[in-house]
């Protein structure tokens, strides 16, 4: 065996390792999938398979944003009022002297800026991340009802027609993000994520920087969420200070749907993806068979319940066997 | 050995927590090619010097010497870049990541910024062969046995090619083959020059391998010299430096009462399908290598974890304790091994702590009754020879007086079944000998103990019956006279010994 | 040195120095600030905050959060009206039916955190959203306007001179500060919150504790429900958003660790009128609820940073 093909094993088998258990969740979305293509055949053009990758492309950011942090080990509440900051930061500054690329490098700093810090009241004070991001959630959503008191701002047309038009450009970019992905959890800081987030204090001791790498995958998160309120802003069209308000349950919800656990370092980006598209065609199916817009509260709050506790109740039913 | 010079020193390092001291100014000097053992009662600060010598704690005074050059601020970055690797007793690996992943963590090849799978794999794949991994490198550390485990973390510390390689209590999740191949490796690491400490309760490990000893207790070094022409009893007797006569109270003949335990079919944990019994007036011992299923033994009987029995009786009710209040309500308690975590609440103080169990009795029409509780609390303290004020946190107390407070709020219930783990871990000599009396006089007075010890000498010279588990499965029952170390290593470790099973 | 000291050492009369220094300096220079009827306001609009912060302190003492005090507060706020019968003159058969109701949302929260082992910020985070779908479903979004008796005489009246709402909060107090103090339970909450594990192998049974605990917040999230209907006359849904951060932030100002196991009502008392004044005051600053936002969050975030680094030790 050479070095060179050992090496496409040992990454490979690892790969393809990391399948185990979520081939029930696959099943499940490809079923789901299938009943969508029937009830709506429409999504098999182009149009179509754009509209619906478009809608799935900010809750499939949000929910890796969520799963990052989950797997750390974290949580975060604040992912909703960063969404809108990041829409409001958007169509706030895309009409300035810098326009779109100024529009585009302020949200993505603002996002990896937010992020970093509270990471860093998390990780160097020590303060539990929940309460942390309730608090900062608040800050965010003031900093954003500042900015633009009311929906409005100004996001270039092209930009809308580009991101959200009749392309697939959603789907391309979330392709490219989920290659990003996998080319950061083959570096020491990405598998650091899921060491520290399963066993911290071991990783401390083999020498991972457990409390750098939290501040990162703050950061990273930050910057995933305030990216999808960029695309959430080219959808409407303008910016919203409250427009991310759902963005913070249902990313939590596709996590653990997709099977992130919440103790840190239990399951895979894979499956929180898997999970946000699940989510995301559950709550098309709702909104086209005729289910007024509030049912979908109803249904996440289930969703959400149920997902922790199915597989816990048959955790405790095997157990008494 | 020609080059004497020590590769990693400690230098009359003091550390403390909460104010009481654990390591009371201790020397040690690693030198390579050297096999150094670490011997110590549990509790006696081994620990701490080992997370001291590997930057995972700073010392409060005294100095960390790498190369005989004091090290300011070591951390464990510094340590693993001096050469310093550490097997600890609590494993360091990630469950979902890979056997490859896992031994790489934190010591990655790169490229590009990238982990380097292809030289990963290299390195993995030739420590791996040193300790006799043949699992596909691919396969999650979850999916492996304990055993395997630490031969992944034993892997991880050579995979840092180091120069000095520290050890604690490496085998006691080990089969006799895995330990055997150990047992190469160090011999192996010895003779390129590697500086070894090794930590065990194995005193035939310890003569086998090691060449110079450093004895710990309550703190302090009480010798550092070779182990050449020092035989078993020598050890213990390093270790103990005491007749054990004295520890002990005399222990009268038995003469047991009624049954207050009696299952059969027991599982509960890692115990499976055992019988048990045991009576009033009696201290059973239940022994056996780390991790055999003496806690689940205790907490199954207790309502703790889920068990089930074929046939139960405990504390005259058929049946298992459905939850930990009915095992109250039986007459049954428990005292954890872990106190800091499962036996106390350490930030509260020593009043509420020795309160919890009473609360609902000592309550009258639902709210609380305090100059009752002032009054039991007083009772207790004295009892117990808990000095100071109880108002102050638990965490501040030191070891064996939590412990005291631990075993001293069951007292109110009138308890006629203690179940007891390990409850001198880490206890100093003065409060054993007070615990030790104790239980003999609750024995006297017609309770049952059921005691899991990990402190041999302590199921020898205290207890009426030492019940020897492993694996889950009782592997002997000792009564008398045939209670011996030996009987119960041999046990243990399950070597037949005649007379020994029943 | 030395009572400055110790004041340190207790958050509860911290807070409540606090409070008197921030009343005197604002009395004196903002006029109108210190009038009786203003701060008998300030005292009434903490009343709401106190009574709704009275579940959650109990919560964040055993160590868990209860994020749908909001949500409860709305569902009381917009029932009451609804299920209030009409052959009742006194109202309190509707008064009782939703005190119930909100008992029982409690008590499913408790539930899914003791039986489904959900963690009980995921488990009331999901209630609120669940119950804030039902609302719109079954109040249609629109404001009901209340007639019942018994909520507007609670909500309107004035006993000499004092509001029945601040009276309520007496009540409310007392009780609170007997169960933590002077009943088992609260000894058992909070040896549950410092140390689950440790309390459970002390017999403290903790599905039991759990289930009453999440029943109680429930409780007197819907007790503080009725209250500020009977104040507005009118409920509509999100009528409670505003309470879930302020709840907490009441909690964390009195000096209750967030993670549990160290504080009492003693503190969230003086900590509800201090965020109420401190809200006025912004408003007489700057009215925008964008700021008032970012203050909330801002006081929340430092109280953690000054009581995080006893906790952290």
């Amino acid at each position: 065996m050479s070095a060179v093909s050992s090496s496409g094993w040992l990454y490979g088998a690892i790969q393809s390792r990391r399948n185990r258990g979520l081939g029930g969740l696959y099943l499940v979305v490809a079923a789901f999938l299938v009943l969508y293509v029937v009830l709506f055949p429409g999504i098999l053009s182009v149009g179509g398979f754009s509209k619906f990758t478009q809608n799935w492309f900010p809750l499939a950011l949000v929910t890796m944003a969520q799963a990052l942090l989950m797997l750390n080990g974290g949580i975060t509440l604040a992912i909703g009022p960063l969404v809108s900051l990041g829409a409001v930061i958007a169509a706030t500054t895309m009409g300035g002297v810098f326009g779109v690329p100024g529009g585009i490098l302020a949200v993505a700093l603002t996002g990896l800026g937010i992020g970093a810090v509270i990471g860093v009241i998390v990780a160097q004070l020590r303060l539990p991340a929940i309460i942390v991001t309730l608090a900062g959630s608040f800050i965010i959503t003031g900093v954003a009802l500042l900015l633009l008191p009311r929906p409005g701002g100004f996001i270039p047309g092209w930009l809308s027609t580009g991101l959200a038009g009749h392309t697939p450009v959603a789907f391309l970019l979330l392709v490219l993000i989920l290659l990003l992905w996998k080319v950061f959890l083959a570096t020491p800081l990405g598998l650091g994520i899921y060491a520290a987030g399963d066993n911290p204090i071991g990783a401390f001791r083999s020498g991972v920087p457990v409390e750098r790498v939290k501040i990162a995958a703050f950061a990273l998160s930050g910057l995933l969420t305030a990216l999808a309120g960029l695309f959430v802003a080219a959808q409407t069209g303008s910016g919203d200070p409250v427009i991310g308000a759902p963005f913070t349950l249902n990313s939590i919800a596709a996590a653990v749907l997709g099977g992130v656990g919440f103790l840190g370092g239990k399951g895979t980006m894979r499956g929180a993806v898997c999970g946000s598209l699940l989510l995301s065609v559950m709550i098309n199916v709702m909104f086209f068979l005729g289910f007024p817009p509030v049912a979908q509260y109803i249904a996440q709050g289930l969703i959400i319940v149920g997902a922790v506790a199915v597989p816990e109740l048959l955790k405790q039913w095997r157990a008494r066997r | 050995m020609t080059d004497k010079k020590p590769l990693l020193e400690a230098r009359q390092v003091f550390k403390g927590f909460f104010g009481n001291p654990v390591l009371k100014g201790v020397d040690i000097a690693l030198h390579p090619g050297r096999v150094h053992a670490l011997l110590g009662e549990n509790g006696a600060g081994k620990s701490t010097l080992i997370n001291l010598l590997s930057g995972a704690l700073q010392p409060d005074s005294g100095a960390i010497a790498v190369d005989g050059r004091p090290v300011g601020r070591f951390s464990p970055a510094t340590a693993r870049a001096a050469g310093i690797a550490v097997v600890q007793q609590e494993l360091s690996l990630t469950a979902d990541l890979s056997i490859a992943e896992n031994i790489g963590l934190g010591a990655f090849p790169r490229r590009f910024g990238l982990i380097d799978y292809a030289a990963l794999h290299r390195g993995v794949r030739e420590v791996c062969a040193m300790v006799g991994l043949t699992e596909p490198l691919d396969m999650p550390v979850a999916d492996l046995a304990l055993g395997r485990r630490q031969m992944v973390e034993i892997a991880k510390a050579l995979f840092r090619k180091p120069r000095v390689l520290i050890l604690d209590e490496p085998t006691s999740s080990l089969s006799a083959h895995e330990a055997g191949i150990l047992a190469g490796v160090i011999e192996m690491l010895r003779d390129r020059g590697t500086a070894l400490l090794y930590i065990s309760h194995r005193l035939n490990e310890v003569q086998a391998l090691c060449a110079h000893v450093t004895v710990l207790k309550d703190g302090g070094v009480t010798a550092d010299q070779s182990l050449s022409g020092i035989d078993g009893e020598g050890l213990v007797r390093l270790m103990v430096g005491r007749e054990t006569g004295d520890l002990f109270p005399p222990r009268p003949a038995c003469t047991p009462g009624a049954p207050r335990v009696d299952v059969t079919g027991f599982s509960a944990g890692l115990v499976r399908d055992i019988a048990f019994s045991a009576r009033a007036g009696e201290i059973v011992g239940i022994g056996g290598l780390v991790g055999q299923g003496q806690e689940d033994l205790l907490l199954g009987l207790y309502g703790a974890i889920p068990a089930k029995a074929s046939s139960a009786e405990v504390s005259g009710k058929s049946g298992l304790p459905a939850d930990v209040g009915a095992a109250n309500a039986a007459g049954l308690v428990y005292v954890p091994a872990d106190r800091k975590h499962e036996g106390l609440v350490l930030p509260h103080s020593i009043a509420s702590n020795l309160i919890l169990p009473s609360l609902g009795r000592l309550a009258r029409n639902g709210f609380r009754d305090r100059p009752a509780e002032t009054g039991l609390i007083a009772d207790l303290a004295r009892r117990l020879t808990i000095k100071g004020d109880v108002a102050r946190p638990v965490q501040a107390l030191s070891g064996g007086n939590q412990q005291k407070v631990a075993l001293a709020k069951w007292l109110p219930l009138d308890p006629s079944v203690l179940l007891l783990n390990d409850p001198t871990r880490g206890v100093d000599i003065e409060t054993k000998r007070e615990i030790y009396l104790m239980l003999r006089a609750f024995a006297a007075e017609g309770r049952l103990i059921i005691l899991a010890s990990s402190d041999t000498p302590e199921l020898v010279h205290l207890c009426d019956r030492v019940v020897v588990l492993r694996e889950g499965h009782v592997a002997a029952t000792l009564v008398g006279d045939a209670i011996s170390e030996e009987a119960i290593v041999g046990a243990a470790m399950g070597v037949d010994r005649k007379g020994a099973a029943a | 040195m030395k009572a400055v000291k110790s004041l340190f050492r207790n958050p509860p009369l911290l807070t409540l120095v606090l409070v008197a220094l921030v009343w005197l300096v604002a009395g004196l220079t903002l006029s109108g600030f210190g009038a009786y009827g203003h701060l008998r306001y300030l005292l009434e609009l903490a009343a709401v905050i106190g009574i709704a912060a009275a579940g959650q302190t109990l919560v964040i003492l055993m160590g868990g959060i209860d994020l749908s005090v909001g949500a409860v507060i709305t569902v009381t706020a917009i029932l009451v009206p609804l299920i209030s019968p009409a052959w009742d003159p006194t109202g309190l058969v509707g008064v009782a039916l939703a005190l119930t109701i909100a008992t029982g949302i409690g008590f499913l929260n408790g539930a899914g955190a003791a039986y489904l082992r959900v963690p009980p910020i995921i488990m009331t985070l999901a209630m609120a959203t669940f119950l804030q779908g039902l609302l719109v479903v079954v109040a249609g979004g629109s404001a009901v306007t209340v007639s019942n008796p018994a909520v507007l005489l609670l909500g309107q009246a004035r006993p000499l001179g004092v509001p029945a709402g601040i009276l309520l909060w007496l009540v409310v107090s007392a009780a609170v500060l007997l169960i933590i103090h002077r009943m088992p339970i609260g000894a058992r909450f909070l040896a549950l919150g410092a140390n689950p594990l440790a309390a459970r192998l002390s017999g403290v049974s903790v599905a039991r504790n759990t289930l009453i605990l999440y029943a109680l917040s429930g409780f007197f999230a819907g007790l503080a429900g009725i209250l500020v209907l009977g104040m507005n006359r009118q409920g509509y849904v999100g009528i409670g958003d505003p309470y879930l951060l302020t709840s907490i932030a009441a909690v964390v100002l009195g000096g209750t660790s967030i993670l549990g196991g160290r504080g009492t009502y003693a503190g969230t008392i003086p900590g509800a009128i201090l965020l109420v004044t401190t809200t006025a005051l912004i408003t007489v600053v700057n009215a925008s609820p964008g700021w008032r936002s970012i203050m909330f969050g801002t006081l929340i975030l430092s109280l953690l940073l000054v009581s995080g680094r006893e906790a952290r030790r």
